[in-house]
């Protein structure tokens, strides 16, 4: 596989079932050029398309799996990367809480689904929210330092935090939109793939 | 020297109510809840002129340093205690205060005062030295984290204090400071300086905040409710705030500190064990819960610590209620003429009522029906259908009409596409915090989680009832109920009071006219609440509306704004709701509950 293509393809198994310019703008590559791979591709039946929606075949998604070896050798051998992943696992333990406290409220014992009718309660999340993102931000920076597209992550989840913060709360953790958790989750699974491991629930 | 020649400091002595602006809305609430004649630790607070001062100055005014001696001196002699010095060690809390709370202001730091030297003594004063050493591990971890900024250690292996300050110096190139007036200093400077975090900067822009408005910090003695068995913590609920039931609710912890109560790693103990054990402040407790909610108008949570058997609140704050509290206990305070009638209809939101009127398992039902597995219920709601175990096959089923449950090991991003067409969610693995659990109350899909390996796949093809708010999953469609806003007295009352406020008529379909009335559903576009109201203006009805997102809170504003006279919904109660809540912050601009 093509450097080229592989990014496009990574990217696709990290949005696993989007347009070209979902993938062009989470790889930071060009949207026309990002289509024409993904026609091609389609084309070749590596990629399914529906609805202008791109998805990866079965088959696909294997090569692209035993492919990541050799795509990141250099980023599998760094010992500052792995530490900077290890640093992000901790966070990501801390936000899959956030954002548990973020939806579900406790009441005496009891998780109440978190209907944002108390202002107070959500700003004291995004507040927490903005000292996790802060903590974060170090370990984004490191990452980027070594791999300069993941940079792209580290600006889309400050806007995303800055929206909230601004209070359009579906950037916390909306599921269709790039929100934080979404952008995170996204995040983690490039890792989790470039690094090959597997995620742990 | 005496309190009035005091210029940086306000001393919380149970005095006059300071001003608002001058010591900050957490010192305010402090003072407010001495001034009803209840005991909160001593305090004091380092007021928003001392910190317009330290930003002139670029440091501390002129003075300041003086005023926090003689002030720590107050609070030594109000507790018998000594700040950095055993043998009774004072330990302090150190909290930002502006007048409104906001983001990027520095959290509270806790435990401040304790060293190597006040360790030991506190291990001998409450005999325990497993405590002392975990307060001064819980220092160092706030005070870098906070003060300092040092990036989060990885805490798996336990370390003394000497290695941890090891650890922040080389991380960060400072000192931890031993020196309790040190620690305090860094803290206080800490404070002022988070002002002009990015957060708070950009907050402060966002709603228009004077940049000059400055913040306070408040420093307040700690209790300890670990120094002997009439020592200990809890948290209070003035009411059930699940039920709404008048029969407060707590728990107690003896001898322990505040933060084991939150920590779930102590079972707490019922509140009837508190009053065998400390009547006297039990019964205290429970006579301040009465007071505080009767200022507040408003259910209170209140935690409190009790040392050496006397009795002191931590904080008190309106408590978070389940739908079913948040309705009774407000028409319950109608009828006890807490508040009136007006104010009861603007405490509930409308989703809140539509929450309690959702479609639901009958207990009778649920009782005689056959489980097929049970797991963690992630996000509350029930789902019929049947079962696939595949993304891929819930999408193509759904969008032929099938309903479909969705039933994974676990699910990861991979599987958004097959959660969103589901009726529900079920995995085998995972927890409330699970990537299952979060995306599906993300879309408000029912979900139960972590029902054991090997339990779910084996069901493909098989039609389930999945109940999101117990956890449980049954074989076949079971009968769904929805819930009569007729049958509960509580709601009937609410519905009494907002039709006599509201600004707009709900009637139910079998009471509606005929004539006069566009049926939405019979127009494109019309179940999209945000396109409701040019829909409206264009088709202009004569009288009323029903169908489409026309009972929807956007639905309501649409239609008062069209100027119709009625709706047709069902049920009635939350339309009707979202329609006196309309029509009041129409008037007045400060309504900020529910849906202002």
């Amino acid at each position: 596989m093509k450097s080229e293509q592989y990014l496009v393809l990574h990217g696709l198994a990290i949005k696993k079932y989007a347009s070209a310019d979902a993938v062009a703008g989470i790889m930071g590559l060009d949207p026309e050029h990002v289509a024409s791979v993904l026609r091609e591709a389609t084309a070749r039946g590596r990629v399914l398309e529906a609805n202008g929606k791109y998805s990866l075949t079965p088959t696909t998604r294997i090569a692209l799996a035993s492919d990541y070896s050799r795509h990141c050798a250099d980023l599998r051998e760094s010992r500052p990367f792995a530490k900077a992943y290890e640093e992000f696992e901790r966070v990501n333990s801390t936000l899959k809480v956030l954002i548990t406290h973020w939806q579900t409220v406790d009441i005496a014992g009891s998780a109440i689904t978190n209907d944002h009718a108390d202002t107070a309660y959500d700003s004291r999340i995004i507040d927490r929210l903005g000292d996790l993102h802060e903590r974060a931000d170090r370990i984004l920076a490191e990452f980027a330092r070594h791999l300069p597209r993941l940079q792209i992550y580290r600006d889309k989840l400050s806007t995303a935090l800055e929206r909230a913060e601004d209070g359009a709360l579906e950037w916390v953790s909306d599921a269709k939109i790039e929100s934080y958790h979404t952008l995170w989750f996204e995040l983690h699974e490039d890792l989790l793939c470039m690094l090959g491991r597997t995620r742990v629930e | 020297m005496t309190v009035s020649t005091l210029r940086w400091i306000r001393r919380l002595d149970g005095g006059d109510l300071p001003s608002r602006h001058l010591v900050g809305g957490k010192a305010w609430s402090i003072a407010h809840i001495q001034s009803l004649g209840l005991s909160v630790p001593p305090a004091f607070v380092i007021t928003t002129e001392a910190h317009a001062a330290f930003v002139a100055a670029g440091g501390f005014p002129d003075g300041l340093e003086d005023e926090l001696a003689q002030s720590l001196a107050w609070l030594e002699c109000s507790t018998g205690r000594r700040f950095g010095q055993g043998p009774k060690p004072l330990l302090v809390s150190v909290r930002s205060g502006a007048v409104v709370s906001m983001p990027g202001m520095m959290d509270t730091v806790l435990n401040l005062g304790i060293n190597d030297g006040t360790e030991a003594a506190l291990a001998r004063e409450c005999a325990d030295a497993g405590f002392a050493r975990d307060t001064h591990r819980r220092f160092l971890q706030l005070y870098a984290d906070i003060v300092l900024k040092a990036p989060s250690p990885d805490t798996t292996h336990e370390e003394t204090p000497a290695h941890r300050r090891q650890a922040i110096r080389d991380a960060t190139g400072h000192e931890l400071p031993q020196d309790a007036m040190v620690q305090l200093r860094g803290a206080i400077g800490a404070v002022f300086e988070s002002w002009n975090s990015r957060r708070a900067k950009r907050y402060r822009q966002h709603h228009d905040i004077p940049h000059s408005l400055g913040t306070s910090v408040t420093i307040q003695a700690m209790v300890f409710g670990n120094l002997d068995e009439c020592s200990g913590t809890g948290v209070l609920f003035s009411r059930n705030p699940l039920t709404g039931d008048k029969q407060p609710l707590g728990e107690y912890l003896r001898r322990a500190q505040g933060e084991d109560v939150v920590s779930g790693q102590f079972t707490p103990e019922p509140l009837s064990l508190m009053a065998s054990s400390v009547p006297e402040a039990h019964e205290k407790l429970l006579a301040a819960a009465g007071v505080l909610e009767y200022a507040a108008k408003e259910v209170q949570d209140i935690e409190f610590t009790v040392e050496r058997g006397r009795l002191f609140l931590l904080q008190a704050r309106g408590a978070k209620l389940a739908p079913p509290a948040a309705v009774r206990t407000a028409v319950d305070m109608v009828h006890e003429g807490l508040i009136d009638e007006a104010s009861a209809l603007l405490r509930i939101a409308p989703d809140r009522i539509r929450v309690l009127l959702a479609p639901c398992l009958h207990v009778s039902v649920a009782a005689c029906a056959s489980e097929v597995a049970r797991g963690e219920g992630a996000c509350p709601g029930v789902g019929v259908g049947v079962v696939v175990t595949d993304a891929d096959d819930a999408e193509r089923r759904a969008s032929g009409g099938e309903k479909v449950i969705l039933a994974r090991p676990t699910t990861s991003p991979n599987d958004l596409h097959g959660m969103i067409a589901a009726v529900a969610v079920i995995t085998e693995q995972g927890g409330i915090t699970s990537h299952s659990a979060v995306v599906s109350r993300a879309l408000g899909i029912p979900c139960v989680v972590g029902c054991g390996a090997g339990s779910l796949l084996g069901l493909a093809g098989k039609t389930l009832t999945v109940d999101g708010q117990a956890g449980r999953i049954f074989e076949g469609a079971l009968e769904v109920v929805r819930p009569d806003e007729r049958s509960d007295d509580a709601l009937v009352a609410l519905t009494r009071w907002a039709e006599a406020r509201s600004p707009l008529r709900v009637l139910r379909p079998a009471d509606a006219p005929g004539d006069g009335v566009v049926d939405l559903d019979q127009v494109d576009g019309a179940t999209d609440p945000a396109r409701l109201g040019s829909i409206l203006l264009r088709l202009r009805p004569a009288r009323g509306a029903r169908g489409g997102a026309i009972a929807s809170d956007e639905g309501v504003r649409a239609a008062i704004a069209a100027g119709l006279d009625f709706i047709i919904a069902d049920p009635v109660l939350p339309p009707l709701l979202a329609a006196v809540q309309v029509g009041a912050a129409k008037t007045s601009p400060t309504v900020q509950k529910g849906l202002a």
